[in-house]
């Protein structure tokens, strides 16, 4: 895969050195004849020698435009016409500029690649301990909760009563089903490559994925009300869809985690003209102004974390969910309701792009 | 209790296996667990389970050739289990002749479940190959009657096509198991259509206008997404 690359990369460069070479000939040329004066081709062939060493990698390219411009503007351009002749004045300060000019470009195109490029890769270095610390300080509190319920169970085996350990096993139930779902939705982040942010997509019908993700919901959580409002027609749309459906899942749970009031969810799917639109809607008490400003970001931003209560945060949750839909090509947004309650709302393109 | 089922375990994380142990034997079934392929394949051809479960990820032999080589020989209902974002592993053993999958993780009374539904399904096929084949299926307010090849919602004929009957009533026959999308398009459209999802899509959402009160919550035909599709049993 790589020689291949390489090889696909030398090639355009050589196309592109050639290119400009002959293009600077060409100009030369239509001026020589309009004009009857050569004086213009050694400008016009810096110029060739400086684009070439811009849009090049590495020094080669240009020393190669530059060296065979000396020649051809000998040879050409400069009396007498059509011979090469090495003793005319000035001959190597012209030379001199031509390298000068090419190796230069070439250092400074050079240089401003490598910085973009740590750039980049700080950045993502930046991301990448961001999210860690997020999820080592997520995953501490439902740990030392669970280890907390086992230590006094063990240790109190004689007192303590039949309820209060069914109790504890419930919450210890709770805590690492709660655990195993931050795990998935890390798992999740991983299908997503990490290089190009790109994913596998395949035909799937919005029906099927909507129907699968609701009813495994409902598994979980049988109390709340949900309805799913679907157009009446068969929609099918690429995506990834176990991605989309621990969106989906994200979204529902979001809203038993986040609104405590909230007794209904609406899941609608409309069509738009290029895209399909999913939402989530329910009738809780939505959400505060400053936390929806963050509410992507979730583990960047810790600032509304006032009650101290993390497993609430959801941040990584609804940040996975962000992540997800842009790598799918679609938007994502949250807003509170006129009438209350909160809406989640993604779009996915209904087309290949 | 007079006669105790008996499962092989084959996972090779001792955790998991210790759990599954202890729920299996908790509800009366005789437990045999290994570690590895080779004391899978042991076990199995020694103890001829009722069923058996096996992770997919076993360390020293792939779990696909104890598939095979169990069909080989016999029809003991195989659940395997794999993780969620390997669907193709999951799709691969369906169609080698797996039961049916649990994805990981899992609840211990969704195992039980998935296990019992198994071992119900591989006697209700035994019972079947000794009489007729069946001549309806029913559930709800939907009846397949397989012999005037019609598909009945509360006994008005709810008007298939040839091939959507065909879909229906394959579905029906295989109740609660999965027919992967692939066994499903090789059956009705034959071995020569190009193996694309999308005709049998189209086909599943008219079955479904047709069958099913609300295409958002089916009652009847379940999707196993990225899989296959599996008729609801009751």
């Amino acid at each position: 895969m790589k020689p291949q690359i390489n090889l696909k990369k030398t090639a355009l460069d050589v196309l592109i050195t050639s290119g400009f070479v002959i293009g600077a000939i060409l100009l030369s040329f239509i001026l020589k004849i309009t004009d009857n004066t050569s004086a213009s081709a050694p400008m016009i062939f810096i110029l060739s020698v400086f684009l070439v060493s811009r849009f090049t990698h590495g020094y080669i390219y240009g020393i190669l435009a530059s060296l065979s411009s000396v020649l051809i503007v000998n040879y050409i351009f400069t009396y007498p016409y059509f011979e090469l002749k090495f003793t005319l004045s000035g001959y190597p300060v012209f030379v001199m500029c031509m390298l000068v000019v090419s190796i230069a470009t070439s250092t400074i195109i050079t240089q401003n690649k490598q910085q973009e490029k740590t750039r980049i890769e700080s950045e993502r270095e930046k991301t990448r301990s961001n999210l860690l610390r997020a999820v080592s300080h997520d995953l501490r509190t439902p740990l030392t909760a669970i280890n907390g319920a086992c230590s006094v169970m063990v240790e109190n085996d004689d007192f303590i009563s039949k309820e209060k350990r069914i109790k504890l096993l419930n919450e210890i139930i709770d805590d690492s089903g709660w655990l195993i779902r931050m795990v998935e939705n890390l798992l999740s982040i991983t299908r997503i490559d990490a290089e190009n942010a790109r994913i596998v997509k395949n035909q799937e019908a919005v029906e099927e994925v909507v129907a699968d993700s609701v009813s495994k919901f409902k598994k979980q959580y049988p109390t709340i009300n949900i309805i799913a409002e679907i157009p009446s027609e068969l929609v099918i749309i690429p995506m990834d869809v176990i991605l989309i459906e621990q969106v989906l899942i994200n979204l529902l749970e979001n809203v038993v985690i986040h609104s405590n009031t909230a007794t209904e969810i609406i899941l609608s799917v409309n069509i738009m003209s290029d895209c399909v639109e999913f939402s989530v809607s329910d009738n809780g008490d939505g959400i505060s102004d400053d936390v929806l400003a963050h509410i992507f970001d979730g583990y960047f931003n810790k600032t509304y974390e006032k009650n101290g209560d993390t497993k609430r945060s959801m941040g990584i949750g609804l940040s996975v969910c962000n992540t997800i839909i842009r790598a799918h090509g679609g938007t994502m947004s949250a807003k509170n309701k006129k009438s209350g309650g909160a809406i989640f709302t993604f779009t996915l393109p209904a087309g290949e792009e | 209790m007079s006669y105790n089922y008996s499962i092989v375990i084959a996972e090779d994380e001792k955790a998991i296996r210790s759990i599954m142990k202890m729920v299996f034997e908790a509800n009366g079934f005789n437990v045999y667990s290994a570690r590895n392929g080779s004391e899978a394949m042991m076990l199995i051809t020694s103890k001829c389970p009722d069923v058996i479960i096996l992770d997919l990820g076993l360390p020293d032999m792939d779990g696909f050739k104890i598939i095979k080589n169990v069909r080989q020989w016999s029809e003991i209902p195989i659940i395997v289990v794999s993780a969620r974002s390997l669907e193709r592993d999951k799709v691969n053993a369906l169609e080698l002749g797996a039961d049916d999958y649990i994805t990981k993780p899992f609840g211990t009374a969704e195992l039980l479940a998935r296990v019992n539904t198994a071992i119900r399904h591989s006697l209700s096929l035994k019972a079947m190959k000794k009489t007729d084949t069946q001549t309806e299926f029913k559930i709800g307010e939907l009846t397949v009657d397989f012999k005037k090849k019609r598909v009945l919602i509360n006994d008005e004929d709810v008007h298939l096509t040839q091939n959507e009957y065909k879909i229906v009533a394959l579905l029906s026959h295989n109740a609660g198991k999965i027919l992967t999308y692939d066994y499903l398009i090789k059956n009705i459209w034959g071995p020569n259509l190009q193996s694309d999802n999308q005709i049998l899509r189209v086909n599943m959402a008219n079955i479904r206008r047709k069958i099913e009160k609300n295409t958002a919550a089916p009652e009847y035909i379940i999707t196993e997404i990225g899989i296959g599709y599996r008729m609801n049993e009751e």
